[in-house]
């Protein structure tokens, strides 16, 4: 996969989860029901881990995919693949904490809550790997180019 | 043959350097890959670190919304949670486990897990409301029915809400109730012991644990255990609380509580009952 193709999938990943958070914020504080099918987001949403520090966890989650997709719209760059990675990791992170609180605490699973932490899995994975793999700089560096190629005519007779 | 004039050799050096320089081009490329690529797993490993320690200490933090352990029974917070408590009964008629006027017009069925942080949620919160505005006025009586959820361990649900009902037996059922949600520890933390039941028992006001002890054996009570588990059952409830709302003698209704926070649902329903 190229570095252009991975980049676009995440951009793609990361909108999706934006949409997902948004919809939770919204929900949140319009304070009605979250389309589910049971009542298992009503209560993972009413439940005291909806919010952390007297923040929602929905917008919390806005703010995570905001940065992500901020970081992958900057320009290309270590600093930038090492920002996205920061920024998956934390959501990542956080998913799995509000899964356990939902699997061992609330003893509900959101429908919502559980894609959006499907989302930041592959995310994080994603980034991973292209943090790991570098920019494209690393399979273009001239190695093998001579800098003159009029001297390096000259020098090799025909 | 001087190898300084033939320009054959002078050209086989320029390439040999040439080639030399391309393969040491190629190692320092290789060094400094090698260098950037154990920069970057050093970077990951610190990311990954740092998330963790972060997410260890919210859930440290977090908790379970509530104390790690049950208050012992004289201290500080024990007394907050009998005052409260007391405030709220003080005065209302208790028979077994149902709280209020037995003539109340309608019926509320609450189906709980006293372990359970969601029902301790609903109890603290929005109950306080309705007990004060329908049940304290005669309008409303509260039953109150087990159903393992939170609770991991099968015998200790039964123990505990055993010995809940067996305050029944003396018509204190509710301040028992009331004191285990209000006291509630730490989820599966093993906090519900013999002495945390006998704790809550010696807080309960004007109850004779003695005679609380006795009861505890009444196989009435782990029957009504048993049939409050096929109630939940009849009623397809997946989790607590759940509640049942309708006349008082007639078939009462499956209440799906759109938020466990707020009161209004919960008084339109009664209203909605109390008219019909």
């Amino acid at each position: 996969m190229s570095a252009r193709a991975l980049r676009i999938a995440m951009i793609v990943l990361a909108t999706i989860g934006l949409g997902v958070a948004s919809y939770l914020t919204y929900v949140h504080y319009a304070d009605i029901n979250p389309v589910c099918t049971s009542s298992s987001c009503l209560k993972v949403q009413t439940s005291v881990y909806s919010k952390l520090l007297g923040v929602p966890v929905a917008v919390l989650g806005l703010i995570g995919y905001v940065a992500i997709l901020g970081s992958l719209l900057a320009p290309e760059s270590e600093t930038s693949r090492l920002a996205t990675l920061v920024f998956t990791f934390a959501g990542f992170g956080f998913s799995m904490y509000l899964t356990y609180r939902e699997l061992f605490s609330i003893h509900a699973v959101c429908e919502w809550c559980a894609s959006s932490a499907g989302i930041m899995t592959i995310l994080v994975c994603l980034s991973v790997w292209r943090f790991l793999r570098g920019g494209p700089s690393a399979y273009e560096s001239p190695r093998t180019v001579p800098a003159d190629p009029q001297h390096s005519a000259q020098a090799i007779p025909s | 043959m001087s190898p300084v004039n033939d320009p054959e050799s002078d050209l086989t050096r320029k390439q040999r350097r040439e080639q030399a320089r391309e393969q040491r081009k190629a190692i320092e490329e290789a060094e400094a890959s090698q260098v950037a690529q154990r920069k970057r797993l050093i970077q990951l490993g610190a990311v990954a670190g740092a998330v963790v320690v972060i997410i260890v200490i919210i859930l440290i933090a977090t908790g379970t919304g509530g104390s790690k352990n049950a208050p012992a029974p004289k201290s500080a917070a024990a007394n907050s949670a009998l005052a409260t408590v007391t405030t709220m009964l003080q005065g209302i008629p208790q028979k077994g486990n149902v709280l209020g006027n037995p003539n109340a017009p309608v019926t509320m069925q609450y189906f709980g897990d006293l372990e359970c942080p969601f029902c301790k949620q609903f109890t603290v919160t929005t109950l306080p409301t309705i007990i004060k505005k329908y049940v304290r006025t005669g309008k409303l009586k509260l039953e109150y029915n087990s159903m393992e959820t939170a609770t991991k361990n099968p015998e200790v649900f039964r123990t505990q809400q055993i010995a809940a009902y067996a305050a029944g037996a003396q018509n204190l059922a509710w301040y028992y109730i009331e004191l285990f949600y209000h006291e509630q520890g730490e989820e599966d933390s093993g906090y519900v012991t013999e002495s945390y039941l006998q704790g809550l028992a010696s807080q309960v006001p004007g109850l004779n644990t003695s005679a609380w002890s006795e009861s505890r054996n009444d196989p009435t009570y782990a029957n009504q255990v048993i049939s409050d588990a096929q109630a939940a059952n009849q009623n397809g409830f997946t989790g607590t609380p759940s509640f049942l709302i309708g006349k008082s003698g007639g078939t009462l209704q499956k209440f799906e509580a759109p938020g466990l926070t707020e009161a209004g649902p919960f008084e339109a329903a009664i209203e909605k009952q109390l008219k019909a």
